[in-house]
């Protein structure tokens, strides 16, 4: 990811949003008994999408927020999800990923293994009440949730943040040749507004004529 | 180049978690006015504007979801109801003699609780966040020490003890549930149905109390340990808050306020001793509005 001052404020606002959501809706839900946590799930996101080190700052900051927005023990919640935010951007750095259910397993899995070092910590903290095994149960599920949270969240993210990403290219514009250098912004099937609008088109169309008919594209939807 | 990226990724990684622990024992060991403190109330007064904003543009379509998961929960409890109900109805028939007995039991129980929240005066608090842990049951109420709430003043909704403020900003506190592992409350079983049972335990003051504590990461049960065996404690006796002080320390939470009902006793770890289970009777999950008891009488070692 190549991050400008303009993808920087998009990942600030994704950050932002997301403490504010998770306080304001998501902590409020109760599903399967256990509540949906879009945090680590988000930080996870932004580790797959950006690598280590964005991966650590957000899952800090995103920490941080939450912290105090609910005035809560500073640092904790730091901790574990700029781990987790490494981790996944470490992954992502080391391993492709070819398929789209790979990022929703890895949230789920992130999101349990944020979840227990939550735990651990808060018990290496100090904790004087006694301690349920139904926390398990909440960490399990939670992980359950993430990754069905994840399957929408992560394309998501991976749109908003489509212009700084290296891989990312859509489809369409692979398969036509010439488009980027055209300077024109292409209706759905191939033809340029001004192509649409004349009938016969211009740009890119004259330049497909020339090729040869074995080299045309056969996406493109010329008239 | 490669070498320079990963020095520079694992600096940054290093740098991230040394500031963390940094946050965290600097917050553990500094006092409540720390700079620490002071730049997370700011960031808190500066957010919550927002999220009471999202808070009340989101309300529906929680609701919408947590119906969902509230219908499939009923067809469960459907069956069970019934049988309930069944049991109620005979229960009505002799709970009608007792009707009469209540208001002189209930003076005598000291349950009056315009009388016990007297010296009170309440401020009522729209919810507009909670903590998405078990470890951290806490929630963000929108009234603060603009309207003279302050550290450890107790909390309640219509249904019984909510818990106490943690910490308070000017427009907003943070409320320490019942359920959170940082909080305990000093309790008392009422006396069973049994009238004269109840009159002679009343007038004896001899109801049994203990420290009633939450169990972390069970957001419906709470634990009243160390109760003598030999105590005959049953199913769907009623805690309340007993206000204990032994003139030094005291609890923050006022007598007389209802606090749950026993699901279950136990033996203790140790013999002599039994364990109860106590389900809270505030629908801790599902507030939306509480009341902060701010000012009343002063209860000795409680900061304010």
């Amino acid at each position: 990811m190549i991050v400008t001052r303009r993808i920087g404020i998009r990942i600030a606002l994704i950050v932002l949003v997301t403490v504010i959501l998770q306080v304001s809706f998501f902590s409020y839900l109760w599903i399967l008994g256990a509540t949906p946590n879009i945090v680590p799930v988000v930080v996870v996101s932004l580790g797959l999408l950006g690598g280590g080190v964005v991966g650590a700052v957000c899952g800090f900051a995103t920490g941080f927020l939450l912290d105090s927005l609910l005035l809560q023990t500073l640092g904790v919640s730091s901790l574990v999800l700029l781990s987790i935010g490494y981790l996944a951007g470490r992954y992502r750095e080391g391993v492709e990923i070819t398929s789209w259910l790979i990022p929703p397993l890895l949230a789920g899995g992130f999101t349990l293994l944020g979840a227990a070092g939550f735990a651990a910590v808060q018990l290496m903290l100090g904790v004087d009440a006694a301690v349920s095994v139904v926390f398990l149960r909440e960490i399990v599920v939670q992980g359950l949730l993430a990754v069905l949270l994840a399957m929408a969240i992560y394309p998501l993210l991976r749109r908003i943040l489509a212009p700084a990403l290296i891989d990312y290219a859509p489809s369409r514009r692979l398969l036509v040749p010439g488009l980027r250098r055209s300077g024109r912004r292409r209706r759905r099937g191939g033809r340029s507004r001004s192509a649409a609008k004349d009938g016969h088109g211009s740009g890119p169309v004259r330049r497909r004529r020339r090729l040869p008919a074995r080299r045309r594209p056969v996406a493109g939807g010329a008239p | 180049m490669y070498r320079k990226q990963v020095r520079r990724r694992r600096a940054v990684l290093v740098a991230l978690i040394v500031v963390s622990l940094v946050l965290l024992s600097s917050h553990f060991s500094e006092a409540e006015s720390g700079p620490l403190h002071t730049i997370q109330r700011g960031v808190s007064a500066a957010l919550s504007p927002i999220g009471e904003g999202a808070e009340r543009v989101l309300k529906p379509a929680r609701d919408l979801v947590n119906w969902f998961d509230e219908t499939f929960d009923a067809r469960g409890e459907n069956e069970q109801l019934r049988k309930e109900v069944a049991d109620l109805r005979a229960e009505v028939a002799e709970a009608r003699d007792a009707v009469g007995d209540n208001a002189e039991f209930e003076k005598l129980l000291k349950l009056d609780r315009g009388a016990a929240l007297g010296g009170y005066d309440p401020v009522t608090a729209r919810v507009i966040g909670r903590s998405p842990t078990v470890w951290f049951s806490t929630v963000t109420v929108d009234q603060g020490s603009s309207s003279g709430i302050e550290r450890n003043d107790p909390v309640i909704n219509a249904d019984g003890l909510v818990g106490r403020i943690g910490d308070v900003t000017a427009g907003t506190a943070k409320v320490e549930l019942i359920t959170d592992p940082d909080n305990a409350v000093s309790a008392e079983v009422l006396p069973t149905a049994d009238p004269e049972d109840a009159v002679a335990r009343a007038l004896s003051s001899e109801n049994p109390t203990g420290i009633v504590a939450p169990v972390a990461g069970d957001p419906d049960d709470l634990l009243l340990d160390f109760l003598d065996e030999q105590e005959p404690i049953e199913e769907n006796q009623i805690l309340i808050t007993a206000g204990w002080s032994n003139g030094t320390v005291s609890s923050a939470y006022p007598p007389g306020i209802p606090v749950g009902r026993v699901v279950e006793t136990e033996a203790g770890e140790q013999e002599e001793f039994q364990r109860i289970h106590v389900s809270p009777f505030a629908d801790l999950r599902d507030i939306e509005h509480v009341q902060v008891l701010t000012g009343g009488p002063d209860r000795p070692g409680v900061p304010g």
